[in-house]
């Protein structure tokens, strides 16, 4: 794909020296909604922890905006541009919502901008707002993935990895969470998203890759997934 | 009324001087979960420094005190550089750093010891004069010492919670990897804390020197009382340290008081073990499920 933001080249990443990534290509345009689904245990956090520094790459390479990625460290990741909502969340348990959205503002160039960027995450997640002052352990399981998806947006990304939004959550939330997502989207931000059910991102993701056994078995639009059944059924029981 | 003003008095400086040995090693533990065996041979060090500057180089108190605290908090710096850095991540980094820890230790307090000798030294940080309060005297040292210990928390406390760095120290402390997904480097982050609490250590050792003498293991005893305060206020917990070492300073005046010297240290390790079995994560720490 000519020009695009993100741009993984045949990596390869694992843990203890077994990949469990096995020579993944994929490159996702400014702007695009990506989703990664699969099974459980199957690499798809382990994709998104590659992309963030979070692990090593032991083949391969990934570019973000023709920069290399896989040589820098997390930190210097995360200044490049890529912001990383673990699954679960990961706030800081013992800080107020506000401390946790400032240190997703942690580097200078995004703390610079503090008070216009709260002002942002406060007016896509209000809720935010009204919790500022919360300890991050007190809140609700929706509330907590808020507070982690606000987290992220505050060092303004050029992309976005959620992994497992609706984890663990009650359908209700999980609905005014993907409401958040499509209003990053349609603002313009880069994302690449990773979730189990491949009903649940069908209708909102530009593409769909199927990840099993660390491989993409499969990519296309949401809707030619969802009219082949003899896939869901193979690689998703579904 | 002049024995609780005594024993108020004598608490609080003996609370207070182990508060600021105690926060640098429940800071260390909170962040990098690592027992610094070195931390009572950075007390000494700071006090040999402070003596070192004053008397033989015939610096004033403040430079003394200054570069003790410099000196440590390099010092602490290349223990993390030395013996944390190399293991981090290691599955064994608890024990490893553990044992790491003692050798650094052992090597500062030989190095004390072929400088200045074993004979014990005075401090010559002394501040002389006393006020009377009741009939109770209460020497000018220990106000000095309160008060520096007062002094210290309350920028500690203001450095963890309004500072960019102290976020930052807190948030790796909460969750490394999260920290990491922010952008906060978290090796920096290991080595500032490491500094300091080397640095608050050689305060801590100035303090202790000046009420008793300079020796080079002297720094033992209030390692072994920080560890204590440690446990019972839950490792890691600053807050819960500060709020333990005050309290037992209490306590331990006291037990010195009403059932000799001899059984103070032993009722503070009888209240360790009533603490790990009432609440095994401390009176101020928080229970924690490790999935195996």
């Amino acid at each position: 794909m000519a020009g695009a933001l993100l741009k993984l080249d045949a990596i390869s990443a694992g843990y203890h020296g077994q990949d469990v990534l096995r020579g993944l290509s994929l490159a996702i345009a400014e702007g695009e909604l990506v989703a990664i689904v699969g099974p459980n245990g199957h690499g798809k956090s382990t994709l998104l922890r590659a992309i963030s520094g979070l692990v090593r790459l032991s083949r391969g390479a990934i570019e973000l905006g023709g920069r290399r990625l896989d040589r820098l460290r997390p930190d210097q990741i995360v200044a490049a541009g890529v912001v990383h909502v673990p699954q679960g969340d990961l706030l800081f348990p013992e800080m107020t919502v506000l401390e946790n959205l400032q240190m997703g503002a942690y580097l200078p160039a995004a703390s610079a901008r503090l008070a216009e960027r709260l002002e942002e995450v406060y007016a896509l997640l209000p809720k935010l707002k009204e919790r500022r002052d919360q300890v991050a352990s007190t809140l609700s399981g929706g509330e907590r993935r808020m507070a982690g998806i606000g987290r992220g947006l505050m060092a303004d990304a050029r992309l976005l990895l959620l992994d497992e939004p609706s984890l663990g959550l009650a359908p209700i939330i999980i609905d005014q969470i993907y409401e958040v997502i499509m209003a990053l989207k349609r603002s313009g931000r880069t994302i690449l998203l990773v979730e189990e059910s491949a009903a649940r991102v069908a209708d909102k993701a530009d593409r769909i890759h199927l990840l099993d056994h660390g491989e993409f078995v499969w990519a296309g639009a949401g809707s030619e997934l969802m009219a082949r059944p003899e896939i869901l059924a193979t690689y998703l029981g579904s | 009324m002049d024995v609780v003003i005594q024993i108020i008095a004598s608490g609080l400086t003996l609370g207070a001087m182990y508060a600021v040995s105690t926060v640098g090693l429940s800071l260390v533990y909170g962040s990098l979960n690592m027992l610094n065996m070195a931390h009572g041979a950075l007390l000494a060090l700071g006090g040999y420094i402070c003596f070192y500057s004053m008397t033989v180089l015939g610096l004033p108190a403040l430079v003394g005190v200054g570069a003790a605290v410099v000196i440590c908090g390099l010092v602490g710096l290349l223990i993390y550089v030395l013996t944390a850095a190399p293991m981090l991540g290691a599955p064994q980094f608890e024990t490893g750093v553990f044992i790491a820890t003692i050798g650094f230790g052992a090597v500062i307090e030989n190095v004390i010891l072929r400088t200045f000798g074993p004979q014990p030294q005075p401090q010559s940080l002394q501040v002389p004069g006393d006020i009377v309060i009741g009939h109770v005297h209460i020497p000018n040292q220990n106000l000095l010492i309160l008060a520096v210990a007062l002094g210290l928390m309350a920028a500690m406390a203001l450095l963890l919670k309004r500072s960019r760095l102290g976020r930052a120290i807190r948030a790796t402390a909460q969750n490394r990897e999260a920290a990491q997904l922010m952008g906060v480097r978290v090796g920096r982050i290991y080595a500032a804390v490491l500094a300091l609490s080397g640095g608050l250590a050689a305060i801590s050792g100035i303090m202790v020197s000046s009420l008793y003498s300079l020796l080079p293991n002297m720094g033992g005893d209030p390692m072994l009382k920080a560890f204590i305060i440690c446990i019972v206020a839950g490792l890691g917990n600053v807050t819960g340290a500060v709020i333990s070492a005050i309290a037992l300073g209490l306590l331990e005046a006291t037990a010195q008081y009403n059932l000799g010297v001899q059984y103070s240290f032993a009722l503070l390790l009888f209240l360790v073990i009533v603490v790990l079995i009432w609440r095994p994560y401390g009176l101020f720490g928080r229970k924690q499920v490790v999935r195996l």
